[in-house]
């Protein structure tokens, strides 16, 4: 009965949230400099061509208008079609307006549900990465506060998290690929092209994740009732594993639906990088080509991915602590 | 007989860098198989650190001197952690703080179950799940087998502890250490604790080193007591012989401290002038005070239940009055202070301070309130900000209400610490290094800066201990002679109430079941509830009200869903016919004290007994 009722409020609570996203990111898209048509017809074509594309496009009607229409499409799964890039493949733009070779113009939503799972891959492979590298230095720092794990993870983290990202991404690729030939780097062709820009990833991952599990776990160690438990006659192995660990995982998850948001912000830069076709890549391009559908599509459909995984993350923590409830 | 348990020339001592303070000093004693033994002494005079060490969790920065702490003549201290483990099963231990002995996040049945398959592996998980269900049943734990599911945030502190007293018995010990495992509770609870601890010790063999801060409490259980101070075991006699015949002078002084009830009272509280007509000078009027919450109602979809924390309240308190609200937890009293000092406003009815109704006042009328009621909390240690100076602390409420010269606030607020026993050399210190007493005496101050007419005392005295308590009366009494005072307490100590208040009002599950005079109340308490509290305070003197004939057993009803009738009858000795389905009225009993019970013969009654 909790779930259900959980599940509603926060379903409903999401539905305004990828509203309000969808609503600012359409605003701003309209008010900024940089007009798509002329993008799209060519910078060679007349002033009253452009308007009259302009108008059958709906581009010349109030934004309430246009969002009002736009979202009318959006409920019924319909995101749009791309402005600039054709069904076959291969992005465009620039070309001229009145170019024949040019085809039916492609879905949004298959845009995205192709670039979708890849990115998913490489931010599973990531966070596989980083709570295992996290969780053996975390949880070995968090039960001796002091120790020498608790001073490894500091430098670690330290370390990490003064890397950039785009540096790393450049230097393993020239290690690991370059030098050493142990994994590809730069476009698709396997699972093997994963690794690379995931490992980049983990590392930009970690040092949160360490901090808050070493920290978590010395917290929960330090609880009246690990002390009590020993007298109790439990044994040590049996409290960490079965009391402290459980109840450390808490605000872990609770970081990971925070920390899935910097995850998609680094997943830009990293497969821009790495060329990864994945929705990073299409986002980048997409703002270049001033692709309002696609940008809109992705807004949509990652500020709805953000927010059901909040909801996963929240339901599992009650799970484990049930005085989350309420 | 073999003792049990032996300990000799035991001491502890607390090891930190550049100094060493011993805790214990040379403690020798034995407690025979099937004995309760108990252990009395002031807060800090090292009975936690006995008893911890008797069942070997001396951790640093505590560190043993010297000694043996031998349990079947195999001295503990000496024995590898895996070995000791195994004595687990044998040893059981109980502390004061029961909601912090379990993982919140896992059921307590599943965690008891947990214990006793790590003790005693060769039980099946099926035989110990059935065996701690039986126990839970056998300490009274309403429906065990469905609250054997629950997690301990659904436990009360009564029955948690009563739940870690299953888990410590769980494995038949030989020695159990209960270390003052009444304390947090109330005493009608902590009544039940100990007689159920006396049982057990017959059904199960058991030896208890039974641990307490009140003499009192311990002469409940133990038939012999050891009184420690300072570190030193001072004396060891059968219980009676030691209330009776201290040979110790730091004995004698602990009885003498002990407050008396029934007999004759040295000092009086301060009444207020008896031939005063009641409505006139009463500063704070309650008419048919309630107060509900909505609280989310469990496995249902969207629905709220109502909690109906205060019942149609009505009292006065009269200029000058020491007026106490005494009940059990969760019977209103807290629900109440915020009531009185508008912290929430009521569901129902109104409070009028001089017959102006609170709930109005907004903006400067508002701070006027407040400065006439202030409020003294519980907690010393939570409710001082760790990183202000005391004297900053007490500026503070004087810049609030529009102070600002700061000669003028420096003299008031050095006059107040003056006033309340505080050294003005702590102006600038840090609270870090004060005691529970002198935090509390800034509590104090912090209210009286602002020369409130009333404070209202929210269990101000309960963290304190007795010499502490007896400190701070005094000053109370002091404060209300020089300005004038009116007090409130709430509080649930009535042995505190008896020597401090001179009007009471009882409540119980939200109701004032009870309104009387000092004298009357603990001399001729007029409702069943009274009788059981006062027949389960612990004391030193023959009892007017015994145990057999008053105390009640379990816990009371949610407020949530109340019961029929009266409130009470669930866990009434005396509950007949009427109670069932009509509840009590408050009715008169003599010139101005009221009790709502239907044995309270009334002109009602005696009407409906013409008729």
């Amino acid at each position: 009965m909790f779930v259900l009722s959980f599940l509603a409020r926060r379903l409903a609570q999401g539905a305004v949230i990828v509203f309000l996203v969808s609503l600012l990111i359409f605003t701003l898209l309209r008010v900024v400099p940089g007009d798509p048509v002329r993008l799209m017809a060519g910078g060679m074509a007349p002033e009253a061509l452009i308007e009259q594309i302009a108008t059958r496009m709906g581009l010349r009607d109030p934004i309430p208008v246009q969002f009002g229409r736009y979202l009318g499409h959006v409920v019924q799964g319909d995101l749009g079609q791309s402005f600039v890039r054709p069904a076959n493949g291969a992005a465009t733009g620039g070309a001229n307006f009145n170019d024949a070779t040019r085809g039916e113009r492609a879905e949004v939503i298959r845009l995205i549900l192709d670039a979708l799972p890849m990115t998913l891959q490489l931010a599973a492979l990531a966070l596989a990465f980083a709570l295992v590298f996290s969780g053996l230095l975390g949880i070995a720092a968090g039960l001796r506060p002091g120790g020498i794990a608790d001073r490894v993870a500091f430098a670690v983290s330290s370390v990490f998290i003064s890397l950039p990202n785009f540096w790393l991404g450049i230097v393993l690729a020239l290690l690991l690929s370059v030098k050493l030939g142990w994994l590809p780097a730069i476009g698709y062709g396997g699972f093997s092209y994963t690794v690379l820009p995931a490992l980049v990833l983990a590392v930009e991952l970690s040092p949160v994740l360490i901090r808050t599990l070493s920290g978590a776990v010395a917290a929960q160690m330090s609880e009246s009732y690990v002390a009590v438990g020993h007298v109790r006659g439990l044994s040590r192995p049996r409290i960490v594993a079965a009391h402290a660990l459980r109840n450390a995982s808490v605000p872990l998850l609770n970081l990971l639906g925070v920390q899935f948001s910097s995850l998609l912000g680094g997943v830009i830069i990293v497969e821009y990088i790495f060329d990864y076709p994945g929705l990073g890549l299409l986002t980048i391009n997409a703002v270049l080509q001033r692709d309002f559908p696609l940008i809109q599509g992705i807004a949509i459909v990652t500020s709805a991915i953000f927010v059901l995984i909040n909801i996963l993350v929240d339901l599992a923590a009650t799970t484990i602590d049930p005085r989350l409830a309420y | 007989m073999d003792p049990v348990l032996s300990v000799r020339d035991l001491s502890v001592a607390l090891t930190l860098p550049g100094r060493q303070r011993t805790l214990l000093d040379g403690i020798g004693f034995d407690v025979a198989p099937r004995e309760i033994v108990g252990v009395v002494g002031a807060s800090g005079a090292g009975k936690t650190v006995l008893s911890r060490a008797v069942v070997n969790w001396i951790e640093p920065p505590l560190a043993i001197r010297s000694g043996s702490v031998s349990f079947r003549g195999r001295n503990l201290l000496a024995l590898p952690p895996r070995e000791m483990r195994r004595l687990r099963r044998d040893i059981a231990y109980v502390g004061a703080n029961p909601m912090g002995a379990l993982d919140p996040t896992l059921p307590v049945g599943r965690q008891i179950v947990e214990k006793l398959r790590a003790v005693m592996p060769e039980v099946s998980p099926k035989e110990a799940q059935a065996r701690v269900v039986a126990l839970l049943d056998a300490v009274r734990i309403p429906s065990a087998a469905s609250r054997f599911h629950d997690y301990p945030s659904h436990f009360s502190g009564g029955m948690m502890q009563r739940a870690l007293i299953v888990d410590a018995m769980v494995s038949n010990p030989a020695l159990l250490v209960a270390d003052n495992v009444t304390q947090p509770l109330d005493v009608t609870v902590a009544a039940q604790v100990i007689r159920l601890m006396r049982e057990l010790t017959e059904r199960f063999d058991t030896a208890i080193l039974f641990v307490s801060s009140s003499l009192p409490v311990a002469r409940e259980a133990a038939s012999r007591t050891l009184v420690i101070d300072a570190g030193k075991l001072v004396e060891e006699q059968a219980t009676e012989a030691l209330i009776a015949a201290p040979r110790h002078a730091y004995t004698r002084a602990l009885v003498a401290q002990i407050p008396v009830i029934w007999g004759e009272r040295p000092t009086l509280p301060a009444a207020p002038k008896p031939a005063a007509p009641v409505p006139a000078d009463a500063i704070i009027s309650l008419r048919d005070v309630s107060q509900t919450y909505r609280v989310k109602k469990r496995g249902s979809f969207a629905g709220t239940s109502a909690l109906r924390a205060v019942r149609n309240v009505t009292f006065d308190i009269v200029k000058g009055d020491s007026f106490a609200v005494v009940g059990e937890s969760g019977c209103g009293k807290s629900t109440l202070m915020r009531l009185l000092s508008r912290l929430e406003r009521p569901s129902g009815g109104s409070v009028l301070c001089e017959g102006r109704d609170i709930a109005g006042l907004s903006g400067a009328e508002l701070l006027g309130f407040r400065r006439k009621l202030q409020l003294v909390l519980q907690d010393p240690f939570n409710s001082l900000p760790p990183r202000t100076g005391i004297g900053a602390m007490l500026e503070a409420p004087l810049r609030t209400h529009g102070w600002r010269d700061p000669r003028k606030i420096r003299e008031k607020v050095r006059a107040v610490m003056d006033d309340v026993g505080l050294p003005v050399s702590l102006y600038d210190d840090l609270p870090l290094g004060l005691s529970a007493g002198q935090r509390q005496r800034v509590n104090v101050a912090r209210a009286m800066v602002l020369d409130p007419e009333i404070l209202l005392m929210d269990e101000t005295l309960s963290a304190l201990d007795q010499t502490e308590q007896f400190k701070l009366l005094a000053l109370f009494d002091k404060l209300q002679r020089a300005h004038g005072l009116t007090y409130i307490y709430i509080s649930h100590d009535l042995a505190m109430v008896r020597k401090a208040c001179n009007r009471i009002a009882v409540m119980y599950l939200g109701e004032v079941v009870e309104l009387a005079d000092n004298d009357r109340l603990f001399f001729d308490p007029g409702h069943p509830y009274t009788r059981a509290l006062l027949s389960a305070m612990p004391s030193l003197e023959a009892r007017r009200y015994r145990p057999e004939d008053c105390l009640m057993e379990g816990e009371p009803p949610s407020p949530i869903d109340l019961p029929i009738g009266c409130a009470f009858r669930s866990r009434c000795p005396q509950a007949f016919g009427p109670c069932l389905d009509r509840p009590p009225l408050l009715s008169v009993r003599g010139a101005r004290d009221l009790a709502s019970c239907h044995l309270v013969p009334g002109p009602g009654a005696t009407l409906a007994g013409a008729a």
